[in-house]
């Protein structure tokens, strides 16, 4: 890297510190709320310090420390992987300062690489706490040679790039395919989606094919698997051979590969960089407009029809804010076709037991995918720089939120009506159970919208640089659904146990009634919030 | 003083799409010591134009040359030359005025004396001085105006390339703007900047080019153009022909 690069690079990291803003900030509640966020974020890696060495000394315990290195490897690359594709859009493309940083004497492959550095050291502090603590407790079980701690951490760093490089290059192959059309955002959003459908069924398709070679049986052990994943994906053979043989050989591949594919990649990407972006930040105005009649709408109408064009208008925050909504609907159609009884089959990989014991999961089980984000959740930050808007408009933050609140019902209740009657119908649910889980259906939703809501309103944040920074890593998002994910699936495994003592049908009314009361208690809260802002 | 075209915009087009072009076989050139006008409507192509030549938008058919580079061949060759004032500056909302100055002055690898000297010359004529230790998120738009406009002048470029640079400033820096961009053309700077303003155009340019849809419907120097008349007068009459 030569100076202007890094000098590129140190901004990039200058121009989004908190610590920097906290300098010079002479705004106390800016700075109170930076105190909140390390707070936060200190927590955060506490847990994930926490649930990292507690799966590693399970690993000992049940004498399979040896897997350790490799699983760590296998965890930190699969989470790159996933998180850098939801994020590559937003960071590497269509980002707010392009034109000033294109201006200046900077080839594009510098931006692009050093946008792609932001994006891992960003995200570095994460996989370093996954690693440290499983080396924590493989050094417990294991009591390798000293050696090998600092091996471990100098290669640690070495694990996510290549993960984080496949994952950003298939980003800039979607964004360059996008790019030669027209409706390019919309091509992009198809491309995103059509990428991550294929990402989460490989598994299946993995399993269906492979269903010969027994897979099954070595499903069945653990430690085999990560070994034999490990043996597949080579950078995580390589950390792991590193680690238990001492491999220079592998520690060498590892370096070396992320390194020579760091520098490939991006002069691929540098050749492209200035068509795809050019493509992207501008729009074809095909001024063929003809004044029509015009229809009036109420201001919450108008307010959720100005949110679906702000989800319909960014791939990031489409692929993002829609995910669930898609996923759920693809879940709905899968069911119908190979069968809700097969399906469960599938993911409890055969186990004996009465799948009628799921149905009364079913609604909970729709809601792990539509509730993973609510668009409430990060709109009240996304109005960012536009916030202008509606602050100048003779409305209330009352009116504002409750036209928020109504695009996530509008958005998540048909998806999740569509998912359940799928389900339903392919497990031949009654239909007095259908209508209740209907209706737990539309009372999750409202929890999520609410919920969602709560979150937004008071951790929005308006300045941010890049929309990722509060769609994907908003503390608002994050508090929404952590959560709110470990609910349902610790309510699905209640659910559950409970329709084995009770009657199922009382369990869903007693669902809705807490689920209800709870978006009650949200929306109130929602509503003071707004009350407070003005 | 020897003048040189500093700045050579041959047939350039580029389309977002379709069939209609955003700017359409586009030719101009900007001498050293030219303060060249671009004017058109909204949405005419100015800023498709002007975004193109610092090296921002991609485009396929023709050329643009500053100082004899070409934009597309020797993007860093012609970077290192120019400065760009956009008409909206999207500057680091979390950096000080100070920080952002300096960070333009290390990728330029101004000195430390010769940044200290501009940054203090400009910041004083614009006011802006005892502010550029806050956040640049607190400052107005007019402030980020002149915090860009600082930061283009840092290099003492060859080609100084301003997209409505008086939108937003207040009378004064609009002035202070008008007499640095003089001061620059008399040292050999080419200046070539869109605006609306015709009035500012009239006075302010020896060169004008008039943009409507694309094309260049006229241009040439002030006096050729307007032949006695006003810029206005010339605009609206060349609108109106096309």
């Amino acid at each position: 890297m030569n100076s202007n690069n890094i000098l590129l690079f140190k901004t990039l990291l200058l121009s989004t510190s908190q610590r920097n803003i906290f300098k010079y900030t002479t705004d106390k509640k800016k700075k109170k709320r930076i105190i909140l966020a390390y707070v936060g974020l200190a927590c955060l890696y506490a847990m994930l310090v926490g649930y990292s060495y507690l799966t590693t000394v399970g690993y000992g315990k049940f004498g399979l420390i040896g897997s350790a290195p490799a699983l760590c490897a296998l965890i930190i690359s699969l989470l790159a992987f996933v998180f850098t594709f939801f994020k590559t859009n937003g960071y590497l493309f269509n980002f707010r300062e392009y034109d000033m940083l294109m201006s200046l004497p900077f080839e594009a492959s510098t931006v692009a690489a050093c946008k792609f550095l932001y994006m891992y050291v960003k995200s570095l502090p994460y996989y370093l706490c996954i690693s440290i603590s499983v080396m924590v407790g493989y050094g417990k079980y294991a009591h390798p040679s000293v050696i090998v701690y600092p091996i471990w951490i100098i290669l640690t760093p070495f694990i996510p790039i290549i993960p984080m490089l496949f994952s950003a290059f298939i980003g800039f192959l979607i964004a360059r395919i996008s790019s030669g059309f027209k409706k390019n955002n919309l091509i992009q959003t198809i491309l995103t989606f059509a990428f991550v459908i294929f990402c989460f069924s490989l598994r299946y398709i993995i399993e269906y094919v492979f269903r010969e070679d027994k897979l099954q049986e070595t499903m069945d052990n653990l430690s085999q698997v990560t070994d034999d994943a490990a043996s597949v994906y080579l950078p995580a053979k390589w950390f792991a051979d590193s680690i238990t043989k001492l491999g220079i050989s592998d520690m060498l591949l590892l370096v070396g590969v992320s390194l020579v594919l760091f520098a490939l990649i991006f002069r691929i990407v540098g050749r492209s960089y200035r068509n795809i972006n050019s493509s992207l930040k501008s729009h074809a105005a095909a001024k063929n407009f003809r004044m029509t009649d015009q229809k009036k709408h109420s201001v919450e109408q108008a307010i959720a029809f100005k949110e679906l064009k702000r989800l319909m208008g960014s791939t990031t925050y489409m692929v993002n804010g829609a995910m669930g909504e898609i996923l759920a609907a693809l879940l709905g159609i899968v069911t119908l076709i190979v069968g809700f009884d097969k399906i469960v089959a599938v993911v409890t990989q055969n186990a004996p037991f009465d799948y009628a014991m799921v149905y009364p999961a079913i609604p909970l089980i729709v809601y792990f995918f539509i509730g993973m984000v609510a668009t409430t959740a990060c709109s009240p930050s996304l109005e960012g720089r536009n916030y202008w808007i509606v602050q100048s408009l003779p409305i209330t933050k009352t009116t504002l939120y409750k036209g928020k609140m109504l695009f996530n019902m509008y958005l998540s209740v048909p998806f999740m009506f569509f998912a359940i009657l799928c389900l339903c119908i392919s497990a031949k649910v009654s239909l007095i159970d259908m209508v209740l889980f209907l209706a737990l259906g539309f009372v999750l939703c409202a929890f999520s919208t609410t919920w969602g809501c709560v979150c937004g309103i008071k951790h929005m944040r308006l300045d941010w640089e890049n929309e990722v920074e509060v769609i994907k890593q908003g503390s608002a998002v994050a508090i929404y659904m952590f959560p709110n994910m470990f609910a349902v699936m610790i309510l699905c495994v209640l659910v559950v146990i409970a329709g084995q003592y009770a009657d199922q049908r009382v369990v869903t009314l007693v669902l809705i009634l807490i689920a209800g009361l709870l978006s009650a208690l949200s929306y109130k809260r929602a509503i003071k919030l707004a009350e407070k802002e003005g | 003083m020897d003048s040189k075209v500093m700045l050579d915009i041959r047939n350039y087009s580029k389309s977002y799409g379709g069939d209609k072009k955003a700017a359409d076989d586009v030719s101009l050139s900007v001498m050293s010591g030219d303060i060249y006008g671009f004017i058109g409507h909204n949405g005419a192509g100015k800023s498709t134009t002007i975004r193109a030549v610092v090296g921002v938008l991609d485009f396929t058919d023709g050329d643009i040359y500053i100082d004899g580079h070409s934009v597309k061949d020797e993007p860093m060759e012609c970077k290192k030359i120019t400065a760009y004032i956009p008409d909206n500056p999207d500057l680091y909302d979390n950096l000080t005025g100070i920080q952002y100055l300096n960070f333009v002055a290390d990728v330029f690898g101004i000195s430390a004396s010769d940044r200290g000297e501009r940054i203090k010359k400009y910041a004083d004529l614009f006011e802006i001085t005892d502010s550029l230790g806050d956040l640049i998120g607190s400052y107005s738009h007019g402030m980020k105006q002149k915090v860009a406009i600082i930061s283009a002048l840092i290099h003492d470029p060859k080609l100084l390339v301003l997209d409505e640079p008086f939108v937003g400033l207040d009378p004064k820096a609009t002035f202070t703007l008008k007499e640095i961009m003089h001061e620059m053309c008399e040292r050999g700077t080419a200046i070539f900047f869109s605006t609306h303003v015709l009035d500012v155009a009239e006075k302010l340019c020896n060169k004008v080019a008039i943009i409507k849809q694309g094309r260049i419907i006229a241009s040439g120097t002030m006096e050729e153009l307007t032949e006695g008349h006003s810029l206005e007068e010339t605009f609206l009459e060349a609108e109106n022909e096309q």
